[in-house]
């Protein structure tokens, strides 16, 4: 996938229904059981699911209603900060079990992990520059493997709807999700920027976004 | 600059109400599991536990609230567990062994209830009880009868139960305390079998 | 062949951060070498302090020069970089502010906590102090490697940021177009290429090292979370390996540069110039398993790599850099001052320094000798006479008042001083290693004694010439602010 279809996604907001789709997809409950009953398909493939339909939410947005939600969060340090802190609490073995034990903390999931991760966050990807970026990645990098880790390494379950062999494999799959990332951001950069757009800042002086 | 500092401002607020909500969701970054959020809360507010009819390994019926002015000491189990719940079965028959002759069943019940009711009936709790030397009386080793009162048993200890890939069962493990009021009052960790002891003793 | 013009860059005044980290570069340095001559004098039995005050001392040593290393090279690349690309200032002195924070952070937790685990931190060191040091001393030092780590983290961003803003790609920045294709001679300079590389490495190695902190600082307070010794042996030697290599290929940029100056040749970046930095910048990644050639545990595979890899890394930047210098001065009339003059030593030394360590990456040799002196002899080689050599050419050369000011005698002095001091010093080690002297041990038996003294004498020459170059440093730093000609032109050529 290259930058320009990327770019090509950024004018597109006939996405939204499909968004809406794959959104309503993942909340079916045959695929939200499934999804949910190993904690590998649970942490690598739904969670990011979410974040990645708020992300794609914000590039099928208008450059005005971008700018105005900028705008009101406050600017795109703001947001990421909203990102990492929403993220880090669904990291957090116990809110995972809290997730699979009742319905209505799994809403609030399905509704926090677009909105306040994957949009700002995607609202915010621009201004941060290729360093604030590479920080962002690297730390993530670094979180996974730490994280996938723990999850190895725990002499006990943390999550009670877990099985131990699970918690174990997710936290592979963590490691190599972070090898993975690692290779392409590093690849990325070896190939280097993708074209210049020429989107002109936010009225309000914000970055162009 | 100013929308510089508007942003710094934001994320000040972001950072914050950010923490707070952690802190919310950990108890204070006290738990960051469930397993340790259920042992803190029940020690901060002990639990009234539902009336479920129990069968034990001689087929007499009893409930939890028929043990009010004793303590009960409770674990989860089903016989044919052959991993962890071995250490759970050995745990408890060491708790019985070490309690004192005179507050073993006057004082203090020890109640293995099975979370297998289906294949657990009452020749198989009996040959559980034989294995771990209970005694049938002070010790007693029993199944929920009515097949509701199981998932509503599981829900107030908060003890989540799930098969595995072996045809057996993984879960949350402990030492569970009930007091004289008949609410779950403490949880313990399989492995401290004798700060169990000490606070047995040290409540009574 | 391209076509090489030489142009001579234009001579700039010197960034106030660079000073900066030059002035913390000679500080720390400085205090450094002087923890170092007393490891010395106590195990020439000189002095008396005691082995646990001889740990945390080494434990301080190794920690401070690790990382003064990587803070001078930083302020050579940054230095020489900031002509072709724009760097930030404030991610500069960001860089430098985490420095300090976990330079302080590792003082206190040696000097307050006690901590004496080696600055490689090894697990389960750190966590088993037989009641030496607390968990919180331990603590505070991984965490101030992690600090430490977050801040060249950044400032390596900022590099490949502005690399790839002026270049387009870390790849263009390698050369690869010149490399794999058409060698147009428009490859990037020799300090870009070496940026680039350095980037790549460090990168890697950062967050490769901050895991395996975060995982050792959970370990401390919950040991029941077990770390895989090999594994966390591997990742620390990963990140510390590749680290302090870099260093060297940070400072050689000052090579790249100032000799150019001086002969008024171009440094070229042909097709193998560009080939053996990118060879290297693979290879750099793969040869730390020459230091877990004698734990037998570690998969055959990756100590065979570290042996086949170790013998190969040891050669191309080496050589070419080498070779390259030698062409540039070979019949130039370079007017030898204290910059060219430290510069050209620093080439010996680095290729002196290398042939230990290409002996000890042999498998049957770093049985008996990886742990003797033998192996601080080859580093001290390469990094006194090589990677420091190359940073004090620097300082001279940045505040040197005109293009032909004559040095004083006491810097000739000074110069003969460190290049005698240095290769005795090195040459101790290197011989009591022969002699299977263990490294790392604070009291000697009286046979090793002699080799001590010896070593201690040349350390005190040492410490006595980095007096000098740094008092010179300090006194001309105001020379350093203006920008005027630095390099004297050559006999017979136009300047």
């Amino acid at each position: 996938m290259n930058a320009r279809y990327w770019l090509a996604l950024r004018r597109k907001p006939g996405m939204f229904p499909a968004l809406l789709a794959l959104w309503g997809l993942l909340a079916l409950p045959p695929v939200r059981y499934w999804l949910e009953a190993s904690m590998t398909r649970h942490m690598i493939v739904q969670m990011p699911l979410l974040v990645a339909i708020g992300s794609a939410l914000a590039h099928s947005l208008s450059r005005q209603q971008r700018c105005r939600i900028v705008a009101a969060a406050g600017g795109p340090l703001a947001l990421l900060t909203l990102a990492s802190f929403a993220s880090t609490y669904w990291m957090m073995p116990r809110a995972l079990d809290l997730a699979v034990a009742s319905g209505a903390a799994d809403a609030v999931k399905f509704v926090t992990l677009p909105l306040l991760v994957g949009l700002p966050l995607a609202l915010a990807w621009r201004p941060l520059g290729v360093l604030g970026r590479g920080f962002v990645w690297t730390n993530l990098i670094s979180m996974l493997v730490f994280i996938g880790w723990l999850y190895i390494a725990a002499p006990l379950r943390v999550c009670n709807s877990y099985l131990v062999d699970d918690q174990a494999r997710a936290g592979w799959w963590m490691v190599y999700a972070a090898a993975g990332i690692f290779a392409t951001w590093l690849g990325a950069l070896f190939v280097g920027k993708p074209p210049a757009t020429v989107d002109t800042p936010c009225a309000a002086g914000y970055p162009a976004i | 600059m100013k929308i510089v500092r508007r942003d710094l401002f934001a994320t000040l607020v972001v950072a914050v109400l950010g923490t707070a909500t952690l802190a919310w969701g950990s108890d204070g970054f006290s738990a960051f599991t469930a397993e340790t959020a259920r042992r803190q809360q029940v020690l901060r507010a002990p639990r009234a536990l539902p009336t479920a009819v129990l069968e034990d390994q001689d087929g007499r019926r009893l409930t939890l609230q028929d043990f009010a002015g004793k303590r009960v000491v409770v674990e989860f189990i089903y016989t044919r567990c052959d991993s962890v719940c071995l250490t759970l079965g050995t745990a408890f028959r060491q708790i019985h062994q070490r309690l004192p002759e005179a507050a073993r069943d006057s004082d203090i019940v020890l109640l293995s209830i099975s979370f297998d009711p289906q294949r657990d009936d009452p020749a198989a709790l009996r040959s559980y009880a034989g294995r771990f030397g209970a005694d049938g009386e002070s010790w007693r080793v029993v199944r929920p009868l009515a097949s509701d009162d199981l998932p509503a048993l599981l829900a107030a200890f908060g003890v989540v139960v799930i098969p595995n890939a072996l045809g057996g069962f993984e879960h949350n493990a402990a030492l569970h305390l009930v007091g004289r009021d008949g609410r779950l009052s403490e949880i313990r960790d399989l492995a401290a079998v004798d700060a169990f002891l000490a606070d047995l003793e040290a409540r009574t | 062949m391209a076509d090489y013009n030489y142009v001579a860059p234009q001579e700039h005044a010197t960034k106030g951060g660079v000073l900066a980290y030059l002035l913390t570069t000679a500080a720390v340095l400085l205090l450094m070498m002087l923890f170092g001559l007393v490891m010395r004098a106590e195990q020439a039995q000189l002095i008396s302090i005691g082995a646990n005050a001889f740990y945390q001392l080494m434990t301080l040593h190794g920690a401070g020069m690790v990382g003064i290393a990587g803070i001078a090279g930083a302020a050579i690349m940054w230095h020489f970089l900031g002509q072709y690309v724009r760097l930030s200032t404030t991610v500069l002195y960001a860089n430098l502010a985490l420095f300090l924070v976990g330079v302080a952070m590792a003082i206190g937790a040696v000097f307050i906590g006690n901590f004496h685990g080696a600055w490689t931190f090894l697990f389960p060191l750190p966590g088993n102090s037989m009641g030496l040091w607390s968990n919180e001393a331990a603590a505070t030092f991984l965490a101030g490697m992690l600090v430490l780590g977050t801040g060249f983290l950044l400032f390596q961003l900022d590099i490949a940021r502005a690399l790839i803003a002026t270049y387009g790609g870390l790849g263009r920045a390698l050369g690869w177009p010149q490399l794999f294709g058409h060698d147009d001679g428009k490859a990037p300079p020799p300090t870009v290429v070496a940026s680039a590389m350095v980037t790549v490495v460090n990168i890697v190695a950062l967050v490769v090292g901050a895991s395996i902190l975060a995982m050792m600082l959970v370990n401390l307070y919950y040991p029941e979370f077990a770390i895989d010794p090999l594994l966390a042996k591997g990742m620390i030697y990963f990140f510390g390996h590749v680290f302090i290599n870099a260093t060297i290929y940070m400072a050689v940029i000052a090579v790249y540069e100032i000799l150019p100056r001086y002969t008024h040749r171009p440094w070229k970046a042909n097709k193998i110039f560009l080939l053996s930095w990118n060879c290297s910048t693979l290879m750099v990644m793969f040869i730390f398993p020459h230091h877990l050639l004698m734990d037998f545990a570690f998969p055959k595979w990756m100590l065979v790599m570290g042996h086949v890899i170790g013998y190969l890394n040891t050669f191309p930047i080496l050589i070419v850099t080498g070779y390259g210098a030698l062409i540039l001065v070979y019949r130039s009339g370079i007017v030898w001052d204290m910059a060219s003059r430290l510069l050209a030593v620093s080439m010996l030394g680095w290729a002196a320094g290398a042939m230990p360590a290409f002996i000890d990456g042999t498998i049957r040799v770093n049985y008996i000798m990886h742990n003797t002196l033998w192996v601080p002899g080859h580093f001290h080689t390469y990094l006194l006479l090589g990677m420091v050599a190359m940073v004090f050419g620097f300082m001279y050369y940045v505040t040197k008042p005109a293009a032909q000011h004559k040095d004083a005698l006491i810097d000739r002095l000074a110069y003969w001083a460190y290049v005698v001091g240095s290769f005795g010093f090195a040459l101790a080690f290197l011989y009591a290693g022969k002699e299977s002297v263990a490294r790392r041990y604070a009291e000697h038996l009286p046979a090793w004694v002699p080799y001590d003294r010896i070593g201690t004498a040349f350390a005190t020459l040492v410490v006595g010439a980095a007096l000098v170059f740094v008092g010179r440093f300090i006194a001309r730093l105001a020379h350093a602010r203006s920008a005027h000609l630095r390099a004297p032109a050559p006999l017979g050529v136009a300047a």
